[in-house]
């Protein structure tokens, strides 16, 4: 799997949400997507992707469009 | 340091209470790392006459919850965290061993895993009589703490 595959199985798992559904997700548009599920995603993105998420970051990180380019700054180059 | 507390400090640190405050001690403390506690079974318990009339023995759920609530005095024993609330977020790789009756004395060994931004990730096993009883592994969440990493809206 790539990076863009790993980023986009990292949501569908937390949020047991479809592909076809991640482009337009955002923090708390789904009920799974609270912050308890924020806490787990930013978790599970920490471990696949080796990085540690400043808190800046994980307060930026409002959807899956904003964290392509959150994980960019830490060298996570998704697709 | 290990440290133990009596049930004036469990109450003073988690926010559980009767009838749903379900440890009697903690014997052995280790700040964000382990501890063990004790719950003692009563006939007396508000479960038993319903669990069953002619078999009392205490319900999963509520072994359950003695095992969580001694797994989390291993993060609310620290002064920044003293009277938090908790909810569950996960629990995985429930096992039951043995039943337990009135008249059992319960020890539980919990062991925090990680404690990072607000979320707990650990386990706790349980004894009677020095057989196990029943474990279980919890993820449990600080919303207070977790409220400070939401997202902009």
């Amino acid at each position: 799997m790539d990076n863009l595959e790993l980023y986009k199985k990292a949501f569908i798992d937390t949020f047991m949400v479809e592909e076809s559904d991640l482009p337009a997700l955002k923090y708390q548009a789904i009920p799974a997507w609270d912050s308890v599920g924020h806490m787990g995603l930013m978790a599970l993105l920490e471990e696949i992707f080796k990085v540690e998420l400043d808190i800046d970051d994980i307060i930026e990180f409002s959807s899956y469009e904003t964290g392509i380019l959150i994980l960019k700054k830490y060298n996570v180059v998704l697709g | 340091m290990e440290k133990s507390l009596d049930i004036n400090a469990i109450i003073k640190h988690q926010r559980n209470r009767y009838p749903v405050l379900l440890i009697d001690k903690i014997t052995h403390l280790v700040p964000e790392n382990s501890a063990i506690g004790i719950k003692c079974f009563t006939y007396n318990e508000w479960f038993f006459p319903g669990h069953f009339d002619d078999e009392p023995n205490v319900p999963g759920f509520i072994q359950i919850e003695s095992l969580v609530q001694t797994f989390i005095m291993t993060f609310l024993c620290k002064k920044e965290y003293c009277g938090l609330k908790t909810n569950f977020v996960s629990i995985n790789n429930i096992k039951f061993k043995r039943k337990i009756v009135p008249g059992d004395v319960m020890e539980i060994r919990a062991t925090l895993k990680s404690f990072k931004r607000g979320v707990a990730i650990g386990r706790s096993e349980s004894f009677v009589d020095g057989e196990p009883a029943c474990s279980a592994d919890f993820i449990v969440a600080v919303p207070q703490i977790l409220d400070q990493f939401k997202p902009k809206a």
